[in-house]
């Protein structure tokens, strides 16, 4: 990890020192590049998206972002350009593809259908005869 | 003397076997008693615990490998639970104490009952405390005791270590006795309203502190920087979290079997699976198996035995609950369309979204096992959980008032248009005048929507101004509750779309803009501490008439050859101005600091959302007199 993560800080290294700290001059195109900060993974720290992290990795990155948006890169274009240099992995976002994509975005949904057809399975067998009783405290 | 500690943990652990066994038997006195001295042992033992700690006694292997003399004394304490086995040490101390608690405060009338639950709980503790005793001692010696501890792992080194552990401690464990009332009720046959009263209270008390930990957690989250900020949806933090959303749907279900006899099953399977996912947070935070900011004290082995742990409990209690559930009494009847078919779609709801969070926090293990490395992180929760919650609450003002059994449904068409109507408003103002996204903008409409809606139920209540506190404690423990869940939407909507972030290089004497504050530095020098040193440096931060001194520091511990950033923060009625010390860069043979400056607008917002959460749970604690008989 540590040596993947030097290797990868030697491969961005020639932009790192000449952009530290700028930022870019358009609000709504800093407001984007911060967003996409917040969903792209340090690949050297534990947990965290580089937005955060101090990490040398983390301000190369950050300044990467910065200069794709600046040229005009759509959100898309940035995700996919980390994705081929990083891997699926620096995506905080993960990808609605293939089974295991279909699996993680699909669930919340189907479990929350579920849930429901379980209430009315309930409501059917237990309706008869409700009458309307005002609660007293909650 | 912590040789005593030890002797008096296995005493407890022998008092705990006593209660398990004199509890199921039935037999409530002694069972009672039994868990009052086993709780009464246990303090003893962790009391020797924090006196090696605070004589930095290193024989003491624990206080060896994680103290040190220089440190202060808060810490030194805080220190014992600052690691895997104090921890359990004090995760075991809070078995015991909510098992005397219950034998000292539960009062169903039902003795048999009783000491089922002190059973249950005693078999609980036995369980915690062989787990403490046989895998991960915190009482061992080291010989030759050194003349030196290791140290606390630095960033440890809060005030925020004295309060966050305790109180998340509390509340996960205090699902314990929750559990142990169910696997009682259940092997009784009878979750019926006296069932429910109990285990109402129990599970406040639990879920009191559980809020108050996490909120704490959040907090020292958001002031060091690295971790990720004020929630990440980190492992660690989603393992505190779906106690809480089981929590928060038992807090409503439990309401309908109290006041009508129904959902029986379901509020059991609740109270069960609330210390379930306690269990699982514990096993996921000490394993190792997930990648977090957070994770201290990782070892394999005994997340392997944690979640052995996990299965015998588990297995157990949801074996008893497919046993008994069928033959649960039913309860009144109801329509979908009543008080009981929106708390049950609270608790569909709230359910899906724990499950949510699971699914997306062991997600990438599951994935990896299919070759693939994947990150789930917050745009996969604001995507599905989000969502989810927001719709639950958008309906929440429209339902709260209506009856049980069967809904009035004559005032609904109001309150759909007026709602409908707010949220156009929002959007409509949102995209024109305050140039915010579109989610923002139902996010402020929504918390807004809340608030009115809460306080529109209290004047319906209390029909005059006069009445108004007169009300039932329980009745301003349900608005506070609900009021703050708008107020920390307020915040957690403005603290995430707005917040504003930027990195400044500054030479001594040069200023730099970040957000409209013009931020100047003055100067850099070294300072030193108890058991540190530090680079502090002196900015000074204007925005109109508003001068602010804020001196962020960048901390090394010798003892643990390790730095930690302090932050600055700023207050102001808009938010924070949030400034770290970064490297020192040459530059052109010019000395350069990097700092990393924030504006977090509204962020007080989130905590004193989860505060009044806190103060509603409490409110609805505190026991009523009856004014009228009944």
């Amino acid at each position: 990890m540590v040596i993947r993560a030097l290797f990868l800080s030697l491969a961005v290294f020639g932009f790192a020192l000449t952009s530290m700290g700028q930022v870019l001059d358009d609000p709504t195109e800093e407001a984007r590049a911060q967003a996409l900060m917040r969903e792209l993974r340090c690949v050297a720290c534990e947990n965290e998206p580089i937005s955060q992290s101090s990490a040398a990795i983390a301000e190369d990155m950050r300044a990467r972002v910065r200069l794709m948006v600046g040229e005009g890169a759509s959100d898309g274009e940035v995700r996919d350009w980390f994705e081929s240099r990083y891997g699926e992995f620096v995506l905080f976002r993960p990808k609605g593809t293939g089974l295991e994509g279909f699996i993680l975005w699909g669930a919340p949904f189907g479990l929350l259908v579920i849930g429901g057809l379980i209430a009315f399975g309930v409501v059917r067998r237990r309706k008869a005869g409700a009458e309307p009783v005002a609660p007293d405290e909650i | 003397m912590i040789e005593f500690g030890h002797l008096a943990a296995f005493l407890a652990l022998a008092a705990s076997l006593a209660q398990g066994v004199l509890g199921l038997t039935g037999a409530r006195a002694l069972a009672g008693r039994a868990a009052v001295v086993a709780f009464a042992v246990m303090a003893l033992s962790f009391a020797t615990l924090l006196v090696a700690f605070a004589q930095s006694d290193f024989s003491l292997a624990l206080a060896a490998n994680n103290s040190h003399t220089l440190k202060p004394m808060i810490y030194k304490l805080a220190g014992v639970w600052g690691n895997h086995e104090g921890s359990m040490a004090l995760w075991c101390l809070v078995t015991l104490g909510f098992g005397a608690a219950g034998a000292l405060w539960m009062r169903t009338g039902r003795d048999v009952f009783e000491a089922r639950a002190l059973g249950v709980q005693g078999w609980l503790a036995a369980g915690a405390l062989s787990y403490l005793l046989f895998a991960s001692s915190p009482y061992l010696r080291l010989d030759p005791a050194p003349l030196q501890g290791a140290g606390l792992n630095p960033v440890l080194q809060d005030v925020a270590l004295a309060s966050h552990p305790p109180m998340l401690y509390l509340g996960y464990v205090g699902f314990s006795f929750v559990f142990a009332l169910a696997a009682a009720g259940l092997i009784d046959g009878r979750i019926d309203r006296v069932w429910a009263k109990e285990a109402r209270r129990w599970a406040l008390a639990a879920f009191i502190p559980l809020t108050i930990g996490i909120a704490l957690g959040s907090y020292w989250a958001y002031y060091e920087l690295g971790w990720g900020g004020w929630w990440f949806w980190d492992p660690v933090e989603n393992a505190s979290l779906m106690p809480w959303l089981i929590g928060a749907a038992l807090l409503h279900s439990v309401v309908v079997t109290e006041k009508r006899g129904s959902f029986a099953a379901w509020t059991a399977l609740l109270a069960v699976l609330a210390f379930l996912f306690s269990i699982m947070g514990a096993f996921l935070v000490r394993s190792g198996v997930l990648t977090s900011v957070h994770a201290f004290a990782v070892d394999p082995k005994r997340g392997m035995l944690l979640l052995g742990g996990l299965v015998v409990y588990g297995g157990l209690a949801l074996g008893l609950f497919a046993l008994r559930a069928p033959k649960l009494e039913g309860g009144k009847p109801w329509q979908m369309l009543s008080r009981e078919g929106a708390l049950a779609t609270n608790n569909v709801v709230l359910v899906v979204a724990a499950l949510t969070v699971l699914l997306g926090t062991l997600f990438p293990l599951i994935a990896e096992a299919t070759g693939r490395t994947i990150s789930v992180g917050e745009p996969y929760f604001r995507l599905t959980f989000v969502p989810m919650l927001a719709v639950l609450l958008a309906v929440l003002p429209v339902v709260q008032a209506w009856t049980w059994g069967k809904a009035d449904l004559s005032g609904v068409w109001k309150w759909a248009a007026g709602g409908v109507g707010l949220v156009a408003v929002f959007l409509l103002l949102g995209v024109s005048v305050w140039d915010i996204p579109l989610g923002a903008a139902f996010g402020l409409a929504l918390a807004l929507w809340l608030i009115f809606g809460a306080l529109w139920e209290v004047r319906r209540r209390a029909v005059t101004l006069a009445r108004v506190f007169r009300l039932p404690l329980r009745v301003w423990g349900m608005t506070l509750a609900h009021v703050g869940l708008g107020v920390f939407i307020m915040g957690a909507v403005v603290e995430t779309t707005q917040r504003y972030e930027a990195t400044l290089a500054l030479p001594a004497g040069g200023s730099g803009t970040v957000a409209g504050w013009n931020i100047t530095l003055n100067d850099v020098h070294a300072i030193e501490g108890p058991n540190w040193y530090a680079d502090k440096a002196v900015l000074t931060a204007r925005k109109g008439s508003i001068k602010a001194e804020m001196a962020p520091t960048k901390r090394y511990y010798p003892a643990s050859r390790m730095p930690t950033t302090e932050t600055a923060i700023h207050k102001t009625a808009a938010g924070d101005l949030y400034i770290a010390l970064g490297d020192r860069r040459d530059v052109d043979g010019e000395t350069r600091w990097v700092f990393r400056v924030y504006f977090n607008p509204l962020i007080d917002f989130v905590y004193l959302g989860v505060a009044l959460m806190a103060l509603g749970a409490f409110f609805s604690l505190v026991p009523t007199r009856r004014r009228r008989t009944a």
